[in-house]
């Protein structure tokens, strides 16, 4: 068997923390391309028509890092529950070796044994070693969590436009050389230091809104045009719910799923996949905090969302908030969502404006 | 059920005591238990009304009414449901989550009743069949106590309409078809694409007209090899949806007798069949079956198909 050389689905700024995951077993690891309008095209172009567009975009990923000399694929099925997630890994295998690539694809099921043994198989790591890398991992997952929240604090409280960007985009190259745990306590404290010291106007009025939806496509900023970074510099802070701790709090803790089910019964009485439900237990519950806009994001013709948005809809009429909803594919431009968002934030500003009226 | 919910079908019985009528629209989930439903209420002594076949004005009042990105297939659905509200006291509209084999159906099946009420003013009427869970059977008790009838006269409804409906599709004969001398097509899709004449475009009566006998998917007998298929090595991946394993172990069926050509018909939109098409295509290709891939939706022109039929019994 040649050596693995391992390359896994790119996600957002999270692929930083996976990136170590796999270093730290000692594995060879080439990273998977940086998204952008190229290798969505270039993934597009293989992937069936009709499929969802994460995993078109992922595909994309893969195919530099392969010509780099990757020839392993780590992908994780059944996240999404009944959605078609389930299936990237096999319609990713057959199409990658259709295309004439020599690929070992690894695609395990979201259990924390079968995880263990997959790594455990692939790398010869031992058990404390996998130990120690997982909690590598999961250090640096929750400092990127913990500064992306930060930026969508100082973003629209900042007052040299695009020095939060700035710091967010250093901290996370610097986070990704990072190779030693014994050095991350240090850096942790150098980047908070630095936002930190972000001069800010305080104690601002500023309209709120919140991102709900997709967990792919809400969490990547090369996805949704940065949608996140666009609405903050327009002075609107953004919240969001869903990120990887989120999702696996969701999995170790199934009663939250309970709490979901129990908040939106009057609108949903079931499952229906995927992170449907908790688009709307979202939005009530962002109502309910009194924001001024909801933004719902989704790939074109996801089932699970394209479920709920109806009852998102409704919700919208019943109570009035702003409310628009984006699907992204290989063909939206960023001149079309562009417009829209600032369209939306003209009735987000107002809407804000006559609250307090 | 809420409690709203419960009070108003309390008074509608008790208040005023004519024959009920249930609506139930023909279309989608309906093609899954065909002839069943209708027999079952009729059975329990309400009056059924039964959507008409889909037209050019159902369709066009579900497209202006459902989502955008939602199949084709949906947008159907609702405009059948819009058909029927106002003419009756209940639509029903089941949510189909898992069934006998516990396998799931269409994730968007499991909204229909939440998006169903949010759609029409008629109230619905809804059961969840989750067999992972529940019987099939008992499921039905639930349904019955919602509409006051008690275990007995559900036993003996659901004896009535599981008989009519195995009497009333024992009528297609594969046996015959399949002996035909005409060059058979196969049909592969969901019932919901392969019963439904407008939504398919009459693609069974232009392929007969153009000299084939075609075949559905679903008529196809499945003999107890489902337990072989299992240990052999399959080449696609083990769907957690009924109609994926129901699909494949048919195709695999059907390569065993001599076939002229496939086609595989899919309502724009459909995520499943995105997955399923693959492996649909990949089967027929190494069984060297020649394959054609349709695409209907709401703009789809008889024209255009009957072109691409022609075309397509031509290479044959």
């Amino acid at each position: 068997m040649k050596k693995p050389i391992i390359t896994f689905a790119r996600w957002g700024n999270y692929t930083i923390a996976f990136r170590t995951l796999f270093e730290q077993l000692g594995l060879e690891v080439v990273p998977p391309e940086k998204t952008n309008s190229q290798t969505i095209a270039e993934g597009a172009k293989i992937a069936p028509e009709m499929y969802c567009f994460p995993m078109k975009v992922t595909l994309g990923n893969y195919l530099p890092a392969l010509k780099k000399g990757a020839n392993t694929i780590f992908m994780v099925q059944n996240v999404g529950g009944s959605c078609r997630q389930r299936y990237y890994g096999v319609i990713q295998e057959k199409v990658l070796k259709e295309a004439g690539h020599d690929i070992n694809f690894l695609d395990f099921r979201a259990a924390p044994k079968d995880i263990y043994s997959a790594i455990k198989k692939i790398s010869n790591a031992s058990f404390w070693q996998i130990i120690k890398a997982g909690r590598f991992f999961f250090k640096k997952l929750r400092l990127i969590e913990k500064i992306e929240k930060m930026a969508q604090y100082y973003r629209p409280r900042e007052i040299e436009k695009g020095i939060t960007d700035k710091i967010l985009t250093e901290s996370f190259s610097k986070l990704e050389e990072l190779k030693k745990e014994k050095d991350f306590p240090k850096l942790k404290r150098e980047i908070f230091k630095k936002l930190s010291e972000i001069k800010i106007e305080k104690n601002k009025d500023l309209p709120k809104v919140a991102l709900v939806g997709e967990i792919y496509t809400v969490c990547d900023p090369t996805i949704n045009f940065e949608v996140e970074s666009k609405l903050g510099k327009e002075g609107i802070e953004v919240h969001r719910e869903m990120d990887i701790t989120y999702h696996l709090k969701k999995l170790i803790f199934p009663w939250k799923d309970w709490i979901i089910q129990r908040k939106i019964n009057p609108y949903l009485k079931s499952t229906v996949g995927g992170h449907g439900r908790d688009a709307i237990y979202e939005m009530l519950h962002y109502i309910k905090e009194d924001f001024d806009g909801i933004i719902h994001l989704l790939p074109m013709a996801c089932m699970p969302e394209v479920t709920v948005r109806p009852i998102l809809e409704k919700i919208h009429l019943e109570d009035g908030i702003p409310f628009l909803s984006l699907s992204l594919d290989e063909q939206s431009a960023e001149a079309g969502i562009d417009t829209r968002l600032e369209a939306f934030i003209d009735v987000v500003r107002d809407y804000h404006k006559n609250k307090r009226l | 059920m809420g409690i709203r919910e419960k009070q108003i079908l309390h008074c509608s019985i008790s208040a005023n005591y004519r024959l009920m009528t249930i609506g139930i629209p023909k279309a989608l989930i309906y093609w899954k238990q065909p002839y069943f439903w209708e027999t079952f209420f009729e059975n329990l002594g309400f009056k059924v009304l039964l959507s008409p076949p889909t037209n050019k004005e159902i369709v066009e009042m579900g497209v202006k009414v459902a989502d955008p990105e939602t199949c084709f297939s949906n947008k159907v659905y609702w405009g059948h449901l819009l058909w029927l509200d106002g003419k009756c006291d209940y639509i029903f509209v089941p949510r189909l989550k898992a069934n006998g084999e516990k396998l799931e159906y269409c994730p968007k099946l499991f909204g229909l009743p939440d998006l169903a009420k949010i759609l029409v003013k008629t109230p619905i009427l809804t059961e969840t069949f989750d067999e992972r869970k529940e019987k099939f059977e008992k499921t039905l008790e639930k349904l019955g106590k919602k509409l006051k009838k008690n275990k007995e006269e559900i036993r003996k409804a659901r004896e009535l309409a599981s008989l009519k409906e195995r009497e009333l599709k024992e009528k297609q004969e594969f046996s015959q078809k399949i002996q035909s001398e005409k060059r058979k097509i196969v049909l592969v899709s969901h019932p919901y694409n392969l019963y439904d004449d407008y939504v398919n475009l009459r693609v069974k009566e232009k392929l007969e007209k153009l000299g084939a006998e075609p075949i559905f998917i679903d008529e196809v007998p499945i003999k107890s090899q489902i337990s072989n298929l299992k240990s052999q090595n399959l080449n696609w991946p083990k769907f957690h949806w009924e109609f994926g394993k129901e699909i494949m172990g048919k195709i695999q069926e059907i390569l065993n007798y001599n076939i002229a050509g496939a086609i595989e018909i899919s309502s724009f939109g459909c995520g499943c069949d995105a997955v399923i098409k693959e492996f649909v295509e990949k089967t027929f290709k190494e069984n060297k079956v020649p394959f054609l891939y349709l695409m209907i939706d709401e703009q789809a022109g008889e024209a255009g198909i009957q072109t691409r039929l022609e075309a397509f019994m031509d290479t044959i």
